[in-house]
């Protein structure tokens, strides 16, 4: 639903709402709905924020909470997630010098026309060469104390500058000019008129009274140019486009990626504190093929306090050394890292020419022992990649006592949920053990075999029953009942139970506890492409009171295929180049050229044409200024609608105008300016179309000087165009003829003889002659009658025809008193004579012009009764017409009143000027 | 595989008269298509393609201009922020190389200071109307210090390898930040040190 209606309906007169979207404001952690829009005015842009009522509809319905100036230090930016999906909320993020805003929007229109219009706003603004836009019309929006705090920002921010003075007017503007007068110098006082000028700047604001900025009231077309599209085509959609290329391959992973088995070694061995005695050949070498990788794990490492409150050990050391000792003897291993946590430790080593596969290494521990976090008892992790592979290592050391399993089965949870490794990419959230393809998860676990008696055990470990001596294994139970290890699987145990022995000894526990043997230290899997070798424990190891276990396994690993990956990244970028092409904007038009021929003064002349959109998005297009040009079209023409918005699919007619009026009519005529221009017709983020567009323009008296009609005894359009361009481009003779002029100069112009002389004739008696509009048809005839014949009379009624005359005056590019005599003339209206003196220094034929319609008055008045014309009248409407202002000059009531006087004196008087 | 997709964005821009068979060297380029119908460019086209070059994958940008007379006011306004320009004339055709020493004039008046510029005379499969030598093309090259191709869009000579070029003149140029190589992270163990991993991806 559209809301900007109800965003407009609060705004002043000159703003404007541009789009409004509802989205979601995280104020103090808590999500709250709130109604954004974007607001423009003369030019300057701004994003309002209300709190709105659901169905927002008018101005009461919403309030307003917060305004941002789009500045040139604001940017505006959509924060992608991870992997773009279709449809999803957006992130926005507005950021300015004292401004940071974060907006969840709904996957909608009207979002993503907010991001694009604020984004336009903001290049807007960045593109502008305005030294810095003021914002005035905002400043009734802020509160004081929003102010306050970003005047204390750095000056960089030079709007809130301009806010501040506005805001103190009251109190700062009195003192000032109190200031200003004591001292009577320059410097503080310009700043005070500066301010009152900014004052009554924004009350005219308020009021909806805005003047007229010049330099961009001129302006048809809006925010751009050809050269800065340049600019507006280089904003990359970077992130976007990685995420597409990132899921793509993800997809066809299988194209280019085979899988290899590799061959991994996976160790725990819980060695109760002590010191390296022995070899750990015979537990490390995994048989006679060499392990690819090893992946070592130790508990108990230490049990000393100091490493308990110290973190060092020398007994890393040690074993790590007597570790690498023990590796297969047949192959060269390089170590990847290392982890540990008090007594738990994690070695990872790799075959040296295999290491360059290896990559993403992230290692992290969780103590989980007293107090849920010491790291008595916890777990370590690393994670890698191997080729195209994710692997996650764990070892463990859990919770220990017969009766603990529960606390055994939350300690695996704790881990978990708190062992994540940091993303490789630091977009993403961490990654937990259970996101990995494959994870080998294994340590000291300390599940025991219970509810039978340690007798029991024994005899079925002598008859190496284990398969019933299993199903009192508290982990077996445990997992059956899905209560820890879901998803994980573990080899058949095929090897007496590794806890406890008397330490240097194969003997089972002969201390006092006597304790039941136990599964202690196992080894499990999660991972589709996990093969289980061997699973075994290593009873010739007698440093600790538990027996190494070892396992080997063949892992599918999956590799690229360099060749067959480059082959498919090529496949997507082109692919992705493709969609790219496809998705710039294209439409056609109906037509591509345009020519209006035989145009005449002040008749329209239209053309259409029709936008289809023919691409595969939906496109916004506008008609763009040409470089260095104010406008994106000359002046007499325009095209409707000039910018606009078409559907795939879709079609939009354009109208195409022409319209020559009295400032466009006499460079026409004289051929300085020609009909032709070229329209760009560009397409946001797409391509830009020049429609030429041309004609001929007949000449009319209408918008031709006097004098050049002077020269001119045959009707305008049967003259030869460059005796035309001659006449017209020849400059105003100051008082009397040229000796080279080629032909005799009439007194008069024809076209005033004719139009006079048929008022003259005919309208006399007309009544509400002058005071009546004419009729467009007519004026057409009357003005083809007076471009192209000598007919004996006029068409059209006496309006008509006393228009027509009114129009031509009008149209005269320099008036009938020249706008050199203009303060001359004004100056001499209190007396007679002195107006008199003004007009004998005419050129002579517009001295002529001027006493032949004066005449023409003083005649119409005698028939007052009839016309109903008075002096006054006359003498006003003339007056604007014979006297006009110079361009740029205006004129004030007193300077209308002097002209009437100045028309009056002739008009009432019966004697002739000349 | 959290390589970027590409590293840079170059702009190029296609000039020449009218008729030379710029949008053909590009729909070429962009779409390894030729089309034997000819319709006038009236406006500004572009096309992209992602092409890789030293290792990095730079996005070329080619706007397409109109070539016809009357347009050559508004298209030199595009001439601003592109940082390559291939000027293109017709071996078959005198006049569009009579023009060559106009457009590069063009060139100098409207582009970038640094913009980089090639010289291309298309339409080299057509020996038999030949009306430039081969010679005089390269002479004027060597006269302005530019690369010079004799393309065919329609044969699919050189096409490639003029953009190729022309990037990589681009690219000569173009300040690269060294992208963080992704190392291994080695711990002085029992084990070898001293090696590196490349990023795999």
């Amino acid at each position: 639903m559209d809301q900007s209606v109800a965003v407009q309906d609060s705004l002043k007169e000159d703003e404007n709402c541009i789009v409004a979207a509802q989205c979601q404001f995280f104020v103090n952690d808590v999500i709250e709905s709130r109604l954004v829009s974007l607001v423009e005015c003369k030019s300057e842009y701004g994003i309002f924020l209300f709190t709105h009522r659901r169905m927002a509809i008018t101005k009461d319905d919403i309030s307003l909470d917060k305004v941002v100036p789009i500045t040139k230090d604001c940017t505006i930016e959509e924060v992608l997630s991870e992997f773009p999906v279709l449809g999803a909320d957006m992130t926005v993020r507005i950021t300015s010098d004292s401004v940071f805003l974060e907006l969840q929007l709904p996957f909608s229109s009207h979002s993503q026309r907010f991001l694009d219009e604020t984004c336009k706003a903001c290049h807007g603004v960045d593109m502008s060469e305005d030294p810095c836009p003021q914002f005035l019309w905002l400043s009734k929006y802020l509160p004081k104390s929003a102010l306050a705090s970003d005047s204390e920002k750095k000056g960089a921010f030079i709007p809130t500058a301009a806010f501040k003075g506005i805001e103190t007017e009251a109190s700062d503007n009195k003192r000032k000019t109190g200031t200003a007068t004591v001292n009577g110098k320059s410097q503080v006082s310009e700043e005070t008129k500066q301010n009152i000028q900014n004052i009554s700047d924004n009350n005219a604001v308020r009021d909806g009274k805005v003047k007229p900025e010049v330099n961009n009231d001129m302006v048809r077309s809006s925010s751009y140019t050809v050269a800065n599209k340049a600019q507006m085509l280089a904003m990359p959609q970077f992130e976007l486009r990685d995420n597409l290329i990132k899921c793509e391959l993800l997809k066809r992973e299988e194209s280019y990626t085979f899988t290899k088995n590799y061959r991994f070694f996976v160790g725990t061995y819980n060695v109760n504190g002590q010191s390296p005695k022995e070899s750990l050949l015979p537990w490390l070498k995994g048989g006679i093929e060499p392990p690819d990788i090893y992946l070592v794990g130790f508990q108990e490492l230490d049990l000393s306090k100091e490493a308990f409150i110290f973190s060092d050990t020398p007994k890393e050391q040690e074993w790590s050394k007597a570790v690498y000792e023990g590796l297969h003897p047949e192959s060269k291993y390089a170590m990847i890292k290392v982890i540990r946590l008090v007594g738990i430790m994690l070695l990872f080593y790799v075959k040296k020419e295999l290491a360059e596969y290896i990559s993403a290494i992230e290692a992290e521990y969780v103590g989980t022992g007293i107090m849920g976090r010491m790291g008595n008892k916890g777990a370590v992790g690393i994670r890698f990649n191997f080729h195209n592979s994710s692997l996650c290592i764990v070892n463990c050391h859990l919770a220990a006592h017969t009766e603990e399993y529960e606390r055994r089965n939350q300690d695996f949870r704790d881990i978990c949920s708190r062992l994540t490794f940091r993303s490789f990419d630091p977009v993403l959230p961490n990654l937990p053990i259970m996101k990995h393809e494959t994870v080998l998860w294994f340590g000291d676990l300390n599940y025991r075999i219970s509810d039978v008696d340690v007798e029991q055990v024994k005899k079925l470990i002598d008859e190496r029953d284990f398969k019933t001596l299993y199903k009192y294994d508290q982990l077996k139970k445990q997992m059956e009942e899905k209560a820890v290890f879901d998803g994980f699987t573990e080899g058949e145990l095929t090897f007496q139970p590794t806890y406890k022995y008397d330490t240097g000894s194969d003997q089972w526990d002969t201390s006092e506890k006597c304790r039941t043997p136990a599964w202690c230290d196992r080894i499990l899997w999660k991972g589709k492409s996990v093969k289980q070798l061997q699973y075994s424990s290593h009873l010739s190891l007698k440093t600790s009171d538990h027996k190494p276990v070892s396992s080997i396994f063949e892992i599918g690993i999956k590799v690229v295929n360099e060749e067959l990956y480059k082959k498919t990244f090529e496949e997507i970028v082109r692919s992705l180049d493709k969609m790219e092409n496809e998705c710039i904007p294209s439409v056609s038009l109906s037509e591509r050229e345009f020519y209006f021929k035989d145009v005449k003064y002040m008749q329209r002349q239209v053309q259409t044409f029709t936008i289809y959109n023919d691409g595969q998005v939906p496109c916004q297009f506008q008609f763009i200024q040409k470089l260095e040009e104010p406008a994106y079209c000359k002046p007499w023409l325009t095209a409707q609608p000039c910018k606009g918005f078409v559907a795939q699919g879709a079609k939009l007619e354009i109208e195409l105008e022409v319209f020559v009026n009295k400032t466009t009519a006499t460079k026409l005529t004289s051929q300085e300016e020609k009909l032709e221009d070229i329209l760009i017709l560009h397409l946001e983020r797409g391509k830009d179309y020049f429609v030429p567009i041309s004609g001929n323009y007949l000449p009319s008296c209408f918008g031709s000087s006097l004098q050049a009609l002077c020269y001119m005894r045959e009707p305008i359009q049967d003259m030869p165009p460059e005796h035309i361009q001659q006449f017209t481009l020849m400059p105003l003779h100051p008082q009397t003829e040229p000796s080279n002029t080629l032909e005799k100069q009439l007194d008069i112009p024809k076209e005033v003889w004719m139009l006079v002389e048929h008022l003259y004739r005919n309208a006399c008696h007309q009544a509400d002659l002058f005071q009546q509009p004419g009729l467009r048809t007519e004026f057409e005839e009357i003005r083809d009658c007076l471009d192209t014949g000598m007919p004996d009379s006029l068409p059209g009624s006496n309006h008509s025809v006393a228009e027509a005359l009114l129009l031509f005056l009008d149209a005269l590019p320099e008036p009938v008193i020249c706008y050199s005599h203009y303060h001359k003339s004004l100056d001499s209206s209190g007396s007679y004579t002195q107006c008199k003196q003004a007009i004998s220094t005419l050129p002579q034929c517009h001295k002529n012009v001027f006493n032949y319609l004066m005449a023409f008055l003083r005649e119409l008045l005698k028939y007052f009764m009839f016309n109903n014309l008075d002096r006054s009248t006359l003498a006003s409407i003339f007056g604007s017409l014979l006297l006009r202002p110079p361009p740029g000059i205006k004129q004030d009531a007193t300077q209308k009143k002097k002209v009437q006087e100045f028309i009056e004196h002739f008009i009432s008087k019966q004697e002739d000027v000349s | 595989m959290a390589k970027k997709t590409y590293d840079l964005l170059f702009k190029l821009l296609l000039i020449g008269d009218s008729g030379v068979g710029k949008t053909c060297v590009l729909f070429r380029f962009s779409d390894d298509a030729f089309n034997t119908t000819f319709i006038s460019t009236i406006g500004i086209d572009f096309k992209i393609k992602t092409v890789e070059l030293q290792g990095k994958k730079i996005k070329l940008q080619i706007w397409d201009t109109a070539g016809q007379e009357r347009f050559h006011t508004i298209t030199t306004s595009y001439y601003r922020g592109a940082m390559g320009i291939m000027l293109v004339y017709d071996i078959t055709n005198a006049k569009s190389f009579e023009n060559i020493s106009k457009w590069l004039r063009n060139i100098d008046e409207h582009a970038n200071e640094d913009v980089e510029r090639m010289l291309l005379g298309n339409k080299c499969d057509m020996e038999e109307k030949r009306v430039v030598p081969k010679a005089k093309g390269e002479q004027i090259a060597r006269e302005h210090g530019i690369r010079f191709f004799e393309t065919s869009a329609k044969a699919n000579i050189n096409i490639e390898k003029a953009f190729l070029t022309l990037a990589e003149d681009i690219l000569r140029k173009t300040p690269v930040k060294e992208p963080n190589s992704e190392n291994v992270d080695i711990s002085s163990g029992g084990g070898v040190t001293g090696w590196k991993s490349k990023c795999c991806s």
